[in-house]
């Protein structure tokens, strides 16, 4: 628990038990002592009673006093109980989390695209927390029930064998009520959340779409549709009030009928002087004691059902088979760079996306790959670090397969960048210096200015209300689209990895953050192996060779002269966006002052 | 990493607000914080939200005054019951003071429920009603309220700031009330019964309270720290799984799970503390209980003798002290409560402080002109920041029926005429008007049914294809909507996809390229069928196939109606009966064509470039 990085944690239920077991047995022999001072209570509150009423004050104050003891360490071994049973739970709730978010690291995007981040948020939450409540309380209630059943049941045998008879008539009645409560109400709870979440998405589109709300005037039809949705959660929360409501008084009654029954039959008994006064507060006091533990094994019943649910809703993220696992072979000692794919083929299920793709880039060289969208470019830059199943013998860093390689000397090698621009909700400084382990230090500071200044985005940084320190919000909110996308840029460019992929990285820009990205494209491109996956030409003319894939194939090759000699693809390409460019840039340049006179005039 | 670095590591990010970072974060977190504290002028702002279901308030604090009266009462019952039992011929008196306890107790339990659940009614339905109010009051604030809020935050004050308030009701927080009448009236009784045996019950009181104050005081900053960290450990989480693939490409998984495990550490540790005084607060209820019941037995011991206590007191003693610590017990989680209702509140009633509705009326309605205008501006000057001028004198007006295309570079001002025209945002200077109607004395649905939009970055809502073509219809029209998409010649590409039309749309369209998104877009413009349509062509890059179905949509949208259109290819740009050439916020340009062309200015050569390439391809054709 004292290293940085958490151990391997067993994810098996049974493991997690014996992982936690000295917990356990202390918890339960505290609870059985508990068990045994409660009893003992019940017994000298008998005897003081008796005392009292056949007058022998001593006696009855000397119990008093003992009272008084036994309830003193009766509480600091139920709180001792406590602290150790639910501990465990917490425990085991801590290393399931752990395994958890280490075991998604290791899973690929197959996976992240079957279950949405909501579900896997859900599972990590709710569904740990009831696998907890398994391990934590339900343990605890179970262990705790059968020692309060002896002990109570022991007390009450000794004051009345008949009264004990009838206060039993109740409690089966008791366990099933709460049984079927707290399933209804578990159901309940989700039905209630569910239409909170559909609420609360509603909301959320209604909002964030607030411009077409507006430029459609759809404001009576998104409230018609709002409206919908929050009905429907008020109707769900009084479904959850009606079952929550109607609950205590359907147990209270029970209880109540359950006390009754014992007055009654201990009144007669004590009329007819066939138990005593004290047997009789003695006997009282046991019951009393044996409530709780009997709704708890109701509630207990319906965690064990909802534990077992969730637990198996875990495991289905624990057994998802990571699809890119480690080489045999150990790290290189020393790594150039250069990167060869050999006829690489690949397919999203049945879709294939990749056919036999081939090309060289020799250490220290840049190369471009161009096409449209749907060509499957981005897919290549993917599977250069391993970050789809990449096949085996279709790519190789430094003429090693790198599916033969260490998964993480392959993404530390080949640096990738990728196209959104996702950043950390933290600051600047450190989604600059995502990679540095101590982005604090001068040393580090210093990296992160460089990286900023090489992405061109430096003077925007320290403009913002607090540098480097500023905090960008969630998924960087608080940047404009051309900063985020810069400070992605600047992260990859800090962490200098033999090998650089840029994923279209002018997507969505304007044209200032356009040239500053061409510039360090031009700087990277001399400093390592470069990778530059993009739909524009005047990119990738910036780089020693241009491969043009379409449909999953490599169509041309070439330098940017040679593929405009050519007059191919590349070339048409090339005049189309020569045009678009002009166009976009259309009376920005400056126009003659002969014209604006003829349009004054 | 070597353990020694990874110990180094942990120690220098473990100690909080020590790093850069770090305190940066918690200076952005806590302007977000709640402010804890009471203002009864909450009450009053929330007054108007509760005065319609006040009946049911009114009713279940009634109930809870005669719920509380009679739990007051058993004991005294049980007494008397007891009493008669040394009396001769007692178990008669004894069996019908029995039978006036059942009585009691159904009485009791059977108003438990509607109690309960007239408070919990009023209270969701009320808090309904405020939601809808804050709903409503955020779709009639100024877009520009929009441009500098976060939306999370907005939907916060929606759905969790009135939770928080809700939480009042369904906690049963009033039945603080029903706990204090119930409090006063065990004493009471207590020493009305015998008063030296109430007090000798008291002298236990006053350590156990001060241990249950004490552990209730550990217990709220225990939970307020298990919030907290629960928020934390939640939004990592959540990041790391939508930054995935970033985390992954920059093989920092290992330093993520020692981040995560500070995190969960520290929530490991907030719970542990909250175990320890959750389990002594409840042990200690429990060990009152026992020492009042010794002192008392103490006193009867002796007193006994001398029959001055009798066993039915002391039967009633012990059930008053069970019933007195309970409220107690619950007190520490109403408080909570009360707290973050009024920080929700607070939080809510903020946000009406703002004053900035969206396109009022602010004009006498001048008599209409049945102008064959379609839309005017008029000398038009706009800007989104003071002294950051973006359209400056702008004059255009198109005729009904009459399609103008915009050009001009990027940040001319082109996309700001648009939302002027539906006023999305107030001019500075000029007058827009629609069909000879200044807009500032057009109701803004009224304004903004005369338009359809179709803008670059497409937004689609969670629905179907056809509920997001069919925007605006709470019924969907099938057929309509296969009409539309037949009309820009997509409707194949739609039915082909899995699902068809009905196709789930997922959160903002993702599950759709952007040309298909933009595709929707015209679907949705001719679906309904307005006599002006607002079109920002996308720049994207989108694929061959989508791009000519693109073109013929541009085409097939335009039919029959007047169109302002921000131009990026010359096959549209040529399709349009005007061009207006945007430089740097000012029209310098504007006409035909063939007026344009034959005038020898910017426009004239563009389309030189354009003609140039055309004839190059054909040459490459041959």
């Amino acid at each position: 628990m004292s290293s940085a990085r958490p151990p391997k944690y067993p994810v098996g239920l049974g493991d997690q038990f014996r992982r936690n077991l000295g917990l356990y047995t202390a918890g339960t022999a505290f609870l059985a002592a508990q068990q045994f001072l409660m009893a003992r209570r019940d017994f000298l509150v008998r005897d003081a009673v008796n005392a009292a009423e056949a007058s022998l004050a001593d006696a009855a104050v000397q119990d008093a006093v003992l009272i008084l003891v036994v309830s003193v360490s009766a509480f600091v071994v139920r709180v001792a109980s406590r602290w150790t049973m639910f501990t465990s739970g917490r425990n085991v709730e801590y290393e399931l989390r752990a395994a958890l978010l280490d075991h998604l690291h290791k899973l690929g995007p197959a996976f992240f695209r079957k279950m949405p981040t909501g579900d896997i948020m859900s599972r990590s939450t709710s569904d740990l927390q009831q696998v907890r409540l398994l391990l934590g309380f339900g343990i605890l209630n179970v262990v705790n029930a059968v020692l309060a059943f002896g002990s109570a049941i022991f007390v009450m045998l000794s004051n009345s064998v008949r009264l004990t008879l009838a206060s039993f008539i109740t409690f089966p009645i008791l366990m099933l009520v709460t049984r079927s409560f707290s399933t209804r109400m578990f159901t309940h709870m989700r039905q209630n959340q569910e239409a909170l979440g559909k609420m609360s998405d509603r909301v959320l589109a209604s909002l964030a779409g607030v411009r077409v709300v507006r430029s459609f005037a759809l404001e009576e039809t998104e409230r018609a549709t709002f409206g919908v949705a929050n009905d429907d959660y008020v109707q769900k929360s009084l479904l959850l009030a009606r079952v929550r409501g109607s609950m205590q008084p359907i147990m209270g009654s029970v209880l109540t009928v359950g006390t009754l029954v014992v007055f009654f039959y201990g009144g007669y008994l004590v009329f007819h002087h066939e138990m005593s006064k004290g047997s009789f507060l003695s006997f009282y006091l046991a019951l009393g004691r044996l409530i709780w533990p009997m709704l708890a094994i109701g509630f207990v019943t319906s965690i064990v059902q909802r534990g077992r649910a969730s637990y198996s809703r875990l495991r289905q993220i624990f057994d998802a088979v990571p699809e890119v696992v480690d080489g045999p072979l150990p790290t290189p000692s020393a790594m150039k760079g250069g990167l060869r794919v050999e006829n690489l083929s690949f397919a999203y299920g049945e879709r294939k996306v990749l056919d036999g793709v081939s090309f060289h880039v020799p250490a220290g060289t840049s190369v471009a790959i161009l096409g449209r969208t749907g060509s499957g470019k981005s897919t290549v830059a993917t599977l250069l670090p391993r970050l789809l199943p990449t096949p085996k013998g279709s790519i190789f860093l430094d003429d090693q397969d790198v599916c033969e390689l260490p998964v993480d000397t392959v993404r530390r090698a080949i640096g990738y960048a990728q196209q959104d621009a996702f950043l950390f909700s933290t600051t600047v400084a450190q989604n600059i210096g995502y990679v540095l382990d101590d982005a604090d230090s001068a040393e580090g500071m210093a990296k992160i200015r460089m990286a900023a200044v090489e992405a061109g985005v430096l003077e925007e940084i320290e403009g913002l209300p607090d540098g480097f320190d500023t905090v960008v919000g969630e998924r960087g909110v608080q940047l404009s689209g051309g900063q985020r996308q810069r400070i992605a840029l600047a992260r990859a460019l800090l962490r200098e990895p033999k090998v650089l992929v840029l994923d279209d990285p002018l997507s969505a820009v304007d044209a200032k953050t356009e040239s500053a990205i061409l510039g360090a494209i031009e700087r990277q491109a001399a400093k390592c192996t470069l990778v530059l996956i993009t739909h524009r030409v005047s990119a990738a003319k910036r780089c020693d060779r241009i491969v043009v894939l379409e449909r999953g194939q490599v169509i041309e090759e070439g330098t940017h002269e040679e593929l405009v000699q050519k007059g191919g693809v590349y070339a048409s390409f090339a005049e189309e966006q020569e045009i678009e460019a002009k166009l976009a840039a259309f009376g920005a340049e400056d126009i003659a002052p002969t014209m604006m006179e003829a349009q004054v005039a | 990493m070597t353990t020694t670095e990874r110990t180094s590591e942990k120690k220098a990010s473990a100690q909080p607000g020590k790093t850069r970072a770090e305190k940066a974060l918690a200076k952005f977190h806590e302007e977000d914080g709640p402010r804890e504290g009471y203002d009864l002028g909450m009450l009053k702002a929330l007054w108007p939200f509760m005065r319609p279901h006040s009946k049911p308030v009114v009713l279940s604090l009634g109930l809870l005054l005669i719920n509380s009266a009679f739990s007051v009462l058993a004991p005294l019952v049980t007494r008397e019951a007891f009493n008669a039992l040394d009396l001769p011929g007692g178990f008669n008196t004894f069996a019908s003071y029995g039978a006036l306890l059942l009585g009691l107790n159904i009485v009791e339990q059977s108003l438990a429920f509607p109690q309960l659940y007239l408070m919990q009614l009023a209270g969701a339905r009320a808090m309904g009603d405020l939601r809808a109010h804050v709903f409503q009051f955020l779709h009639t604030r100024k877009l520009s309220f929009f441009d500098r809020t976060p939306v999370g935050r907005l939907v916060t004050r929606v759905t969790n700031d009135v939770d928080a308030i809700n939480e009042v009701f369904a906690s049963g927080a009033f039945n603080a009330i029903g706990d204090l009448v119930k409090l006063v009236g065990i004493v009471v009784a207590m020493l009305l019964l015998d008063w030296r045996l109430a007090l000798i019950a008291f002298v236990a009181l006053p350590p156990v309270a001060l241990l249950v104050n004490w552990t209730r005081k550990r217990l709220r900053d225990a939970f307020r720290r298990i919030r907290s960290t629960t928020a934390r450990m939640n939004a990592y989480l959540n990041e790391q799984i939508s930054g995935m693939a970033v985390v992954q490409a920059y093989a920092r998984e290992e330093k993520a799970a020692a981040e995560f495990d500070q995190i969960n550490d520290a929530y490991r540790k907030a719970n542990n503390q909250s175990i320890v005084f959750d389990a002594t607060l409840d042990a200690a209820i429990e060990l009152v209980n026992t020492l009042c019941i010794a002192t008392m037995l103490w006193y009867f011991g002796g007193r006994a003798v001398q029959s001055h206590v009798s066993f039915g007191t002391l039967l009633a003693f012990v059930q008053y002290i069970d019933k007195f610590f309970v409220p107690i017990r619950d007190l520490s989680s109403r408080f909570t409560q009360l707290q973050s209702a009024m920080a929700g509140a607070e939080r809510i009633f903020q946000l009406f402080d703002n004053t900035e509705e969206d396109a009022p009326i602010v004009k006498e309605a001048a008599p209409v002109d049945a102008s064959d205008v379609a839309f005017e501006l008029e000398h038009v000057s706009f800007e989104y920041k003071p002294n950051v001028p973006i359209l400056k004198d702008v004059s255009i007006r198109a005729k009904r029926g009459e399609k103008i295309a915009l050009v001009g570079a990027t940040g001319a001002g082109k996309t700001t005429v648009a939302s002027i025209l539906l006023r999305l945002y107030e001019v500075k200077e000029g007058v827009v008007k629609i069909f000879g109607r200044d807009i500032q004395a057009t109701p803004r649905d009224e304004l903004r049914r005369n338009f359809a939009v179709v803008p670059q970055e497409v937004f689609l809502f969670p629905g179907t294809v056809a509920s997001n073509i069919a925007a605006g219809d709470n019924k969907t029209d099938i057929e309509r909507v296969k009409r539309a998409l037949e009309r820009i010649g997509a409707l194949d590409l739609f039915e082909r996809r899995e699902g068809g039309l009905d196709a789930k749309v997922e959160e903002r369209g993702s599950n759709f390229s952007a040309g298909e998104r933009q595709l929707i877009a015209f679907a949705r413009a001719l679906y309904r069928d307005p006599p002006i349509l607002v079109l920002d062509e996308a720049t994207a890059n989108i694929d061959s196939d989508t791009e000519a179905r693109l073109q013929s949509a541009v085409w097939a949208a335009m039919q029959g109606r007047s169109a302002l259109i921000i131009a990026h290819r010359l096959s549209t740009i040529r399709a349009v009966d005007r061009i207006v050439v945007f430089h740097k916020g000012r029209v310098v340009e504007q006409g035909s064509h063939e007026v344009l062309l034959a005038q020898g200015g910017a426009y004239a050569r563009l389309y030189q470039l354009q003609f140039g390439r055309n004839s190059q391809t054909n040459v490459a054709a041959e």
